[in-house]
């Protein structure tokens, strides 16, 4: 889209040499780069963590057990049953999103999810997910038939409310995460040019990132997880043999 | 015609300090009122009660200080060489964007504080969470200030440089986009705000649940706001060669403005009939929150289809 670029970002152009060089084929490397460090990052983390777990009880121990056991219960609440798969996968994403907005706190490091592309992504793989998973639960014939619910008519009103699934949750990541990085850089053009407002500007401005990292940034990742928990949980349940939901149960 | 540019400067300062302030002013009679009354059903909890509306009205009052550091950099920042007729028309913007959002904000901020106030007379020994959590939830409903603050900041910067009229309506749209987005939402964060804090002075035991489903549903209720935020951004960003242009996204910023009322409406109204429940019934409280969020999902695809027809109408108009 030719209006996103409010800032100006690097692209890297691998295909220009065949003469590819729409809007389409260019690679954000900013977004690339710091989704690795991130990934890097959980990496880095995990493998102590899992050689620490397997010893004696002790702080570390304890944190790690609450915080899966919160999703362990968040999970079998919202589906009605407890599944390894779809615990692992809302897990995860969790993860991945709470670390990729409060990743500005580092010093150098930009939030990946304030690229649209990384969200759309996010977006479109929990969107297969539960297409694939109420496939599996309910097979096909049940699953094609639900686009046609009430009359056939109702076709192409069916398709738009499940793909409006997927703009809905990436853009009210992205529009959050990216609302929150205007809003400090605008702080912080606000008070440089004098040397005495930049020294007293700092905490204002240092609340206003970690606001937005933390708080922020940890509301919209767990936001992204509870709608794609509840939209699995409408995906997984097993029908009865008349069908009242709607087909529009995105 | 320096009349008509003279007239178009001063009454986007007069509109933007007046409607702001009028709200404010019919905001703090509603806290005050009920604190009044809060004191009367409980004359022992007085502390509180007071320290709670006034914390209440100095939130409340943010869109009248909004309104009036707008006015201050509008009327200090424009030197009389730079008056054209774009200009005017682009501050048109600014008070579109101001007035809006801070004469819905101003009056819908009032209902969380004096359902606090209320709630605090009910239940005078949780009156410093209750003062902790209206405080929490009247930020939130402040955002959309927030987000009309910085577009109206965005065309300030720009209204220098537009020498068509296609630019002035360009930047008009984008006031316009925060300034009607803002107002549907902003109903839903203060109905919620309000029966949240009525949850809790009916049954303060589910402090803690009202409270988590308090953040969820707040960031869901704002989602049209960001949506317009986002649209009210890239039209900022972006170019108007021709008038048709221009027109198109005037079109579009209608689109989103109107399609948000509703949807924002909505899904606050869905969320405080959950909040009223969680506080009848603690026990079922997943069940609710899960019924109300798949509502709310559902509720915000009508603020989608509104965005989608905006972009079009921005990138392919």
């Amino acid at each position: 889209m030719k209006g996103l670029e409010l800032f100006e970002e690097k692209f890297w152009r691998p295909l220009s040499y065949f003469g590819l060089t729409h809007h389409f084929f260019n690679i954000n490397y900013s977004t690339v780069v710091y989704t690795w460090i991130v990934i890097g990052i959980l990496i880095t983390i995990l493998i102590p963590i899992y050689i620490i777990l397997q010893r004696k009880p002790g702080l570390i121990h304890f944190i790690v057990t609450s915080f899966i056991n919160y999703f362990v219960d968040l999970s079998k609440q919202s589906l009605g049953f407890f599944s390894l798969t779809h615990f692992t996968f809302v897990t995860a994403i969790f993860t991945f999103i709470a670390l990729c907005n409060s990743i500005s706190l580092l010093p150098w490091m930009e939030e990946p999810t304030k690229d649209l592309n990384t969200t759309l992504a996010l977006g479109i793989i929990s969107f297969l997910y539960i297409q694939f998973y109420s496939i599996k639960t309910n097979g096909l014939k049940a699953y094609v038939k639900e686009y046609f619910h009430p009359f056939f008519i109702m076709f192409p009103l069916n398709v738009v409310g499940k793909l409006a699934s997927v703009i809905s949750l990436s853009f009210r990541l992205f529009g959050n995460i990216f609302g929150g990085v205007i809003i400090a850089k605008i702080y912080f053009g606000a008070i440089e040019g004098s040397w005495l407002t930049e020294i007293f500007g700092i905490p204002l401005g240092l609340a206003i990132t970690s606001f937005f990292g933390l708080f922020e940034g940890f509301l919209q990742a767990f936001v992204f997880t509870m709608l794609t928990i509840t939209y699995l949980s409408t995906a997984v349940a097993k029908k009865s043999k008349t069908p009242t939901k709607s087909g529009e149960a995105a | 015609m320096t009349e008509i540019v003279e007239f178009l400067h001063y009454l986007s300062i007069a509109l933007v300090v007046g409607v702001n302030s009028v709200a404010v002013g019919i905001g703090e009679g509603i806290t005050g009122a009920a604190a009044i009354e809060a004191i009367h059903i409980q004359p022992k909890a007085k502390n509180d009660i007071q320290t709670t509306a006034i914390l209440g009205m100095a939130l409340v009052e943010t869109a009248a200080i909004t309104g009036i550091s707008i006015a201050i950099i509008l009327l200090l920042g424009t030197r009389q060489a730079d008056k054209t007729i774009f200009l005017g028309l682009s501050e048109l913007g600014i008070a579109l964007a101001i007035c809006l959002s801070g004469f819905t904000i101003g009056i819908v901020s009032a209902w969380p504080s004096s359902q606090a106030c209320l709630a605090i007379a009910r239940q005078p020994f949780s009156g410093k969470r209750l003062l902790r959590f209206m405080l929490i939830t009247q930020s939130m409903i402040q955002t959309p200030v927030i987000f009309s603050f910085i577009i109206a900041i965005f065309i300030k910067n720009q209204s220098l440089s537009a020498n068509t009229i296609a630019e002035s309506l360009r930047l008009i749209a984008s006031g316009l986009c925060i300034g009607l987005g803002s107002i549907g939402p902003g109903i839903g964060l203060g109905q919620f705000g309000g029966q949240a804090c009525n949850g809790i002075g009916i049954n303060r035991k589910s402090y803690g649940k009202i409270f988590s489903f308090t953040l969820i549903s707040e960031a869901i209720i704002e989602t049209p706001i960001i949506f317009a935020l986002v649209t009210a951004l890239i039209l900022i960003t972006t170019q108007a060669s021709t008038l048709l242009q221009g027109i198109g996204m005037i079109a579009a910023a209608t689109s989103i403005g109107i399609g948000t009322i509703g949807p924002g409406i909505g899904s606050g109204k869905a969320a405080a009939a959950a909040c009223k429940q969680i506080a009848k019934n603690p026990a079922i409280y997943s069940t609710l929150a899960k019924v109300s969020m798949f509502a709310q999902g559902m509720i915000d695809t009508a603020a989608i289809y509104a965005l989608i027809i905006s972009l079009s109408l921005i990138i392919f108009g």
